[in-house]
């Protein structure tokens, strides 16, 4: 691991202040289940770290009747377990609780899951030179590439978003509060993410002095669910993943404002607007939701070895659907 | 003299001494050693799967933060033959600064052609060749034919079955890394080692030789050890390097892979696959087994690689072979826990059920009508042999299992079910050997305050053997196990064979035995004059001394040790030598017959749920029926079957190593994408122990992880009506065995 100077501020202001208007040499840390991995394989080589596990402000969840807030520092198992956030949020809860094991969602925060780097083999070897690290070509494109994304168009990076709260979040319609050297600034989620081409890129669209304070959600009594296809049930990454939301759609109410989107299967969460038409307006039926599993694999163009994410894609959009929509769930074992 | 007739302790369920030690965190593993002015040593490896050093220059590193020493491994002008091949290592004052010193050399390559992926080195059989000596990749295995095999293999059977069966390299990913702490006094005339091995003394004299020392002057301690599986016989390089900067630096010197060396260099077991035709009678009598077959050993000479006795277990008069071994650019490969078996195991057993449902036959039928008949010459000359006993162990183990798992009431043609989640039932049948030998001399003392010692330089890999001694001595003595002082694990105390092919606890136990008695018989002549007894007056029971020629009075057992005033009582036990077995016919029967054995049987079935929507397969329910003779652990010995069946479930259903083809470098070595199922992943496990005490003591290791996959895989087949042929069974190869099944039809 390279040597570093360590930061270790108590406001978020300070914090920003310490960064620098361009990636890699200064990095925060919050709970170091990332960096830490990426340091030690000398693929992150930062000389300065900024961590911000001393800003006390940056973590906690307040639920009211309008929105739920949950600081960027507050960890994962917190979320998981949090009452209102269950309540209100069930997919957002079980998208947490599913995360690693209980040291990942005890030390990992809500930010550092935004934030975190992809999980590509070829990216996380040091020893590869892929194009996030400056080389010349994308070794997944048709090397090994069954974790790969689906949705590939005009992608030099075909790698996934590893993030699971993300799906939900933006299924929910949540925003972000970033902070900057200029102030805060807010955004949609779904404009947060973005496909990394360069080493100068990042899977996000912050700014290199810029960090998550919050992210907000607005309490609105839909129905939501998030499904992962998994191959085990202990410590792994879902295979793909389907996070829905919409209004009504229970008892016999058309479910209305629909968001489907899916995680893992393109470089950012992938918000499936084909099936979320498909199905607006409609009730959660059986062939409704398996109509809308089909439109949401519409268009994909998969690599040489994961066209079987397609099917997951149809089958994790149906199951997320009839999970939201409180229907008896036929896969369980 | 035989075992003990009436056993108060061999036999029980008694629970692992250093159990709460291991759970505590308490136990030392050598990986946890720390010394006074220890340094950490780290090796820079060859990133190319194919490689010649051009140059090397590590001026930068010696003047790196922490620099103490460095040793070349790999001169320039060397050719490398896998990613991860060692070249330089350094010893540094912190892990971190010797990882710096390393990424401070430069290396420069003249990068080599290389194959990785069996396919490709089998579509390119004239070359070019990427192995040592320029020769072929693709070589021979052996190949075999019954007589006239293509005129009389078929006749009279029905329409032969033909399929394709394989599974994946994997690593054995030991918890606890490979690797050492090495130590050498100050004059560099004695050299003490912590290694993590699966054989101490052995260990200790591959230092001795590779330093040109006398072996007395080297010492290999491993008082915990975090697994082997076959993969730790020796100092490898790792070992002898750390030893070689310890001395350069005259200091400690630490040297563990870290996980990614682990995955990489630490072992792997060969692939297999192979194509089989497999032929019987409408009444389910095999009659033909024919197999085009091979599999990878990485880049070594194919020794790992046995698919040699095929057909597994099951006797078939026709049988025709062609085996060859696929030569890749990867580490070598290392037995694995059951070497051969599971492989020859996974092309056996899934032919069979295929055959089973082309027949129509209920699979267990089909088994138990060509299971292979008792040899009728070991029947009249080693009856408590396995091949004497095979074909009623095996009735036995499937009338038991069928029972235990209701195989009667679950068990259904292949593919019938309604539902997207499809349960399935599948079985398998396994062998193996495990009869130890010498040398494994053992000395037992007891003491005047009471006390028993035991000590033996063998080693305890995780399962439970540090437990052994106690239980046999204490059952000779009539103590408790708790009561008894073991060391082991300390090359000082002689002696002892590696703990490989489950043959330490059938090595040791009967050493144990005789070293027991022998303490207690010199305990006994010891103290039977002040008694105004004979030594033959005196006997044991629990707790007590008895003595015949006072009334059957009952000398408490301290009160009876403090006889012995300033002495001790030792008793030194060990095997025949190979020679005095060769003179002397019954030493063998009583010793390879009696006390111990060799050669068990065992039977698995696998339940599994598929989700016919995803391809995901959760292994739900397992029962295993397991010989292994006399039992002297019950809790140890079903805790040994429920880890392999862990171990097969895993790589049934997920262990793969993943190579790139442009790159030759491994991508998963880690236990991320190289995926190592958690508890919620694993099914109930049943064990059904067959206590056969007549035959002795019998090695428990391997056999119970041999047929797991194969039950999995025929589940599988079971749950979804059609075979998926590679293991791991991934949910992107279920879907795609799901689509092609319904191609067919």
């Amino acid at each position: 691991m390279k040597n570093f100077t360590y930061f270790r501020p108590t406001t978020a202001e300070q914090a920003v202040a310490l960064l620098e208007n361009r990636w890699g040499n200064t990095e925060l840390l919050a709970g170091g289940t990332d960096l830490h991995d990426l340091q030690k394989e000398y693929v992150a080589q930062p000389s300065r770290v900024v961590s911000v596990t001393g800003i006390g402000a940056l973590a906690g969840i307040r639920v009211d009747e309008k929105q739920a807030t949950i600081g960027a520092g507050t960890k994962l198992a917190a979320i998981a377990e949090h009452a209102d956030l269950r309540r209100h949020f069930p997919s957002l809860c079980e998208a947490a609780s599913d995360i690693g094991g209980p040291q990942i969602r005890n030390m990992g925060t809500l930010g550092g899951n935004l934030c975190q780097r992809n999980r590509c083999w070829y990216f996380r070897d040091e020893h590869t030179p892929c194009l996030l690290k400056g080389g010349q070509r994308c070794y997944a494109l048709d090397g090994e590439n069954k974790y790969h994304a689906i949705f590939t168009q005009g992608r030099q990076c075909v790698i996934v978003n590893p993030s699971t709260l993300a799906p939900a979040l933006i299924a929910l319609g949540a925003g972000v509060n970033i902070l900057g050297p200029k102030g805060r600034r807010s955004t949609d989620l779904a404009k947060f993410f973005f496909s990394p081409a360069n080493a100068n890129d990042r899977e996000h669209t912050l700014a290199a002095n810029e960090m998550v304070l919050e992210v907000t959600i607005p309490v609105r009594n839909w129905a939501n669910a998030s499904y992962e296809v998994r191959q085990k049930l202990s410590y792994d990454w879902p295979l793909v993943q389907a996070a829905v939301a919409f209004q009504g759609g229970r008892n016999g109410a058309k479910a209305t404002g629909v968001r489907i989107v899916l995680g893992h299967v393109a470089p950012t969460p992938h918000i499936a607007e084909a099936a979320m038409k498909a199905l607006e307006g409609r009730d959660i039926t059986d062939a409704n939701a398996t109509a809308a599993g089909r439109a949401a694999a519409e268009g994909a163009k998969p690599l040489s070895q994961n066209a079987y994410k397609i099917r997951l894609v149809e089958v994790a959009v149906k199951r997320a659907l009839l999970m939201a929509a409180g229907m008896k769930r036929y896969w369980e074992m | 003299m035989p075992w003990p007739t009436t056993r108060r302790v061999i036999g029980t369920k008694v629970q692992r001494l250093d159990g709460p030690d291991k759970a505590t965190g308490r136990a030392r593993y050598s990986f946890d050693i720390n010394l006074p002015g220890m340094l950490h040593a780290r090796i820079l490896r060859c990133p190319h799967a194919h490689a010649r050093i051009k140059n090397i220059d590590s001026g930068a590193a010696e003047k790196t933060n922490g620099f103490r020493a460095l040793h070349i491994i790999a001169n320039a002008g060397v050719q490398l033959f896998f990613a991860g091949a060692e070249i330089v290592a350094v010893a540094a004052d912190t892990e971190e600064h010797a990882d710096d010193c390393l990424h401070a050399i430069r290396i420069d390559y003249e990068v080599l052609p290389h194959f990785v992926k069996e396919a490709d080195a089998l579509r390119a059989p004239d070359g070019p060749s990427t192995v040592p000596g320029g020769t072929p990749n693709v070589r021979p295995g052996g190949d075999f034919s019954t007589a006239k095999f293509d005129d009389v293999a078929y006749e009279g059977t029905a329409p032969r079955v033909e399929g394709t069966y394989g599974v994946a390299i994997i690593s054995h990913q030991c918890l606890e890394s490979h690797g050492l702490v090495a130590q050498w006094d100050n004059d560099l005339a004695n050299l003490t080692v912590y290694a993590s091995t699966q054989a101490v003394p052995l260990t200790a004299q591959a230092l001795a030789q590779n330093f040109k020392l006398p072996v007395t002057r080297v010492k290999c301690i491993t008082n915990y050890m975090g697994g082997g599986f076959g993969s730790k016989f020796g100092p490898d390089i790792q070992g002898i390097v750390a030893a070689e900067l310890a001395r350069k630096a005259r200091a400690p010197v630490k040297l563990m892979l870290d996980r990614a060396e682990e995955v990489a260099v630490g072992g792997q077991r060969p692939s297999a696959a192979g194509t089989v035709r497999i032929a019987g009678t409408k009444e389910g009598d095999i009659r033909a087994y024919e197999v085009d077959c091979y599999g990878s050993p990485g880049v070594g000479g194919g020794a790992t690689v046995n698919l040699g006795f095929l057909p597994y277990v099951y006797s078939v008069p026709n049988i025709k072979r062609r085996h060859r071994f696929v030569r890749l650019n990867l580490q070598t490969g290392r037995a694995m826990r059951a070497p051969g078996h599971p492989q020859n195991c996974l092309l056996t057993d899934q032919a069979v059920d295929d055959l089973a449902a082309s027949l129509g036959l209920n699979p267990i039928i089909l088994r138990t009508r060509n299971l292979p008949q008792n040899d009728q010459n070991a029947v009249q000359n080693d009856p408590t042999s396995f091949p004497a006993l095979r074909h009623t162990i095996y009735t036995r183990q499937l009338e038991i299992i069928r029972k235990l798992c209701s195989w009667d009431d679950r068990w259904h043609p292949p593919g019938r079910g309604d539902g997207v989640i499809k349960t399935g039932l599948g079985m398998a049948l396994h062998t193996w050997g495990g009869g130890g030998g010498p040398p494994n001399p053992t000395r037992v003392t007891v003491s005047s305050d009471g006390s028993v010692l035991v000590q033996s330089s063998t080693q305890d890999l995780g399962t439970a053997c540090r437990t052994v001694p106690a239980i046999i001595t204490a059952d000779i003595l009539g103590l408790r196990p708790q009561d008894i002082t073991v060391q082991i694990g300390d090359s000082t105390f002689g002696p002892s064979t590696p703990s490989g092919g489950s043959t330490t606890c059938p090595g040791i136990s009967p050493a144990i035995l005789k070293a027991a008695e022998a303490a207690r018989d010199a305990l006994f002549a010891a103290i039977a004059p002040g008694l105004n007894a004979q030594a033959a007056d005196l006997s044991i029971d629990t707790g007590h001394v008895i003595n015949r020629a006072n009334n059957n009075a009952r000398i408490p057992w301290r009160n009876a040790c403090g006889r012995l005033g300033m002495n001790t009582a030792i008793g030194n036990g060990d095997w025949p030598t190979n020679a005095q077995f060769q003179q002397n016919p019954d030493l063998r029967r009583e010793w390879r017959g009696r006390l111990t054995n060799n050669g068990v049987g065992g039977v698995q079935v696998a339940e599994v749920k598929v989700d016919t929507e995803t391809g995901v397969v959760r292994c739900t329910r397992f029962w295993a029926v397991q010989d292994c003779g006399l039992i002297i652990n019950k809790l140890a010995c079903e805790s040994q079957v429920a880890g392999g069946v862990i171990m097969g479930v895993n790589y049934a259903l997920f262990e793969e190593c993943i190579y790139d083809r442009v790159t030759g470098r491994m991508l998963n070595p880690d236990m991320e994408f190289y995926k190592l199922g958690g508890i919620r992943d694993m099914p109930d496990i049943m064990v059904h122990m067959m206590d056969m005490p007549e035959r002795g003591v019998i090695g428990i290791g391997e056999p119970p992880t041999i047929s797991t996959a194969a039950a999995v895989g025929n589940a599988v087949f079971n749950a979804i009506g059609v075979r998926v042929p590679q293991a791991p069974f991934t949910p992107e190869r279920v879907l795609a065995a799901l689509a092609n099944g319904r191609k067919r039809n």
